[in-house]
């Protein structure tokens, strides 16, 4: 369980976190999102306890991360794969870390072996890829078995195949009960792996949705083609539906279910190309929150 | 607390920095086998008026002392800074989100080996080099063996002072290359500065710079500043500095 209250951080004039408050629940997968810069690492590193809030605070089961007395037993974090020392083997790196926190040195075993880094797990770390740093990162987080996960853009640099099992371990975790924190800042990423979505933007929370209503906010009529757009339309207006027509040529309808319009243009003989829903995509909604390419979005219309 | 210093004693075994540092301390003593070698020559052939100027050298484990020290310094830097080079500080603290905790686990760890390694290193560099001057009366090494102890004693001491300065260094600056320097002042620069300064400010600075308190804690030095317990108190105060510093800015800092 997280909970952020009120959270704001101040480095000098600047802002990185901005009156955040949320919360992740256990058995769920909370996608942390927002552009770069948009304060996510920083209230991850505050909620790790590395960097002391100007005011608010960020707790961890109902406590601050100072206050723990064997953390890496309650949060396994990752926040950048890549800071290891190159020189230590990756059975050395989990081994001072399963110390530190009095785990059993049997765990970094079951943790290399968990993902996939048993072969090499006495290899170097500085001559891994960044997908076997992923791994190894995720291993640290797994080791003290921790009810809490919180990872900083895990799938960052990953490939597909190292994307799907990212994606399935977090799942996985979340269905085990574990409350689990991922940012990102590309929500195709999230759609498919998280059921909550907390969109921050210049420290501030934009939304705290699941992904279904976000989905569902974003509906926006009915797009309908024909090759007699004309008489459709005018069928559709007087029925009274409000119709727009699309850059791209086809017809925007709101106030009308596609059942309806199907009805009508059947009753007129009107032959349909096609009719759906007209949803931004996650993606775009997304854009649209954090003010990013809204001129994309009314553009483009429905996408595929 | 155990977590912590069984964790950082882990990290220093598992890292090659730590083998190469202690493979240089482990050459001085063969440095200082060959210096005495090639000494005990030139006194065999040397004239009366050379053996005059020879017979009140310094012991050479005092000589390589600043060698074995920076070498030390090295590893209790290294013990932080390679972490800030990583990035790995924010995994050490994430793991022990106590940071004065943090520092002291570091502390003593690096303290056992260093001193371990510090103390062997002179002992090694005595016992050698005494076998090799034999009776001439070169240094102190004619005099009984039981005479040096109080010396090796306060040597080996300086090593693990030096190391632990390096580290408090290491996490006042983040850099490895900045704790060194800083280290480096300490024991090569200053005493040069010192020796610039007009009489009597040239022997009272030199007197509490690192390189004379090991002779003067250990009641060896000529027309010495401090007592021994006065020269105890100024090497503490060296360690208590640097790494109180060091705990101060790391608890204040964000990581």
């Amino acid at each position: 369980m997280i909970e952020v209250r009120e959270l704001t951080k101040r480095y000098g004039p600047t802002t990185a976190v901005d009156g955040l408050s949320f919360q992740v629940s256990p058995g769920t997968v909370t996608g942390f999102l927002g552009p770069n810069g948009a304060g996510k690492s920083t209230t991850m590193r505050v909620l790790l306890g590395l960097a002391a809030p100007t005011s608010g605070a960020a707790l961890v089961n109902g406590r601050r991360y100072a206050e723990l007395r064997r953390p890496l037993c309650e949060v396994g974090a990752l926040l950048d794969a890549t800071a290891v020392h190159g020189g230590r083997t990756a059975y050395d790196h989990l081994r001072w870390l399963a110390r530190s926190n009095g785990i059993g040195v049997r765990r970094v075993a079951e943790v290399l072996e968990q993902v996939g880094l048993a072969g090499v797990a006495r290899k170097r770390v500085g001559g891994f890829s960044l997908g076997m740093k992923q791994r190894l990162g995720i291993a640290a987080a797994l080791l003290g078995n921790p009810g809490v996960l919180v990872l900083d853009e895990p799938v960052n640099g990953l490939d597909p195949d190292g994307v799907r099992w990212i994606r399935r371990l977090l799942r996985a975790l979340a269905a085990e009960g574990r409350a689990v924190l991922v940012s990102s800042h590309l929500m195709s990423e999230m759609e498919m792996t998280a059921d909550r979505l907390v969109i921050v933007d210049r420290g501030r929370l934009i939304a705290d949705t699941s992904v279904k209503e976000l989905a569902a906010r974003f509906q926006r009529g009915v797009l309908v083609r024909s090759p007699r757009q004309g008489e459709l339309f005018g069928a559709l207006a007087a029925a009274g539906a409000s119709v727009d027509v699309l850059p791209d040529g086809g017809l925007s309808v709101s106030g009308l279910d596609v059942a309806r319009i199907g009805e009508l243009a059947a009753a007129r003989g009107i032959p349909l190309h096609e009719v759906r829903p007209r949803g931004a995509s996650l993606e775009e909604a997304y854009m649209q929150l954090t003010g990013g390419d809204t001129a994309g979005l009314a553009a483009e219309g429905a996408r595929p | 607390m155990s977590g912590a210093l069984a964790a950082e004693w882990t990290k220093l075994r598992s890292v090659r920095s730590t083998y190469y540092v202690l493979a240089v301390v482990a050459a001085t003593p063969l440095a200082a086998a060959l210096m005495a070698w090639n000494g005990a020559h030139a006194w065999d052939a040397g004239t009366a008026e050379q053996r005059a100027a020879w017979e009140r050298s310094q012991p050479l484990e005092a000589m390589f002392l600043p060698f074995v020290q920076l070498s030390a310094a090295v590893l209790g830097a290294m013990a932080i800074t390679s972490e800030y080079a990583t990035g790995m500080i924010r995994t050490s603290l994430t793991a022990v989100p106590s940071r004065s905790a943090a520092l002291a686990a570091k502390a003593a760890a690096v303290a056992g080996p260093v001193l371990a390694a510090g103390f062997a290193a002179v002992s090694a560099t005595h016992g050698i080099v005494r076998l090799i001057i034999g009776d001439r009366p070169l240094g102190d090494y004619d005099a009984p063996f039981l005479d040096s102890v109080p010396l090796l004693l306060s040597l080996g001491l300086s090593v693990g002072a030096v190391a632990l300065v390096g580290l408090g260094m290491g996490a006042v600056l983040r850099s490895t290359a900045g704790a060194i320097v800083t280290v480096c002042a300490l024991l090569f620069v200053l005493p040069v500065v010192a020796a610039f300064l007009p009489s009597p400010w040239d022997e009272r600075l030199a007197g509490v710079l690192m390189p004379d308190l090991a002779m003067q804690l250990a009641g060896a030095a000529e027309d010495p500043l401090l007592p021994p317990m006065g020269a105890f108190a100024v090497m503490a105060a060296y360690v208590v500095a640097a790494l109180g510093a060091g705990a101060v800015l790391l608890v204040r800092r964000d990581a």
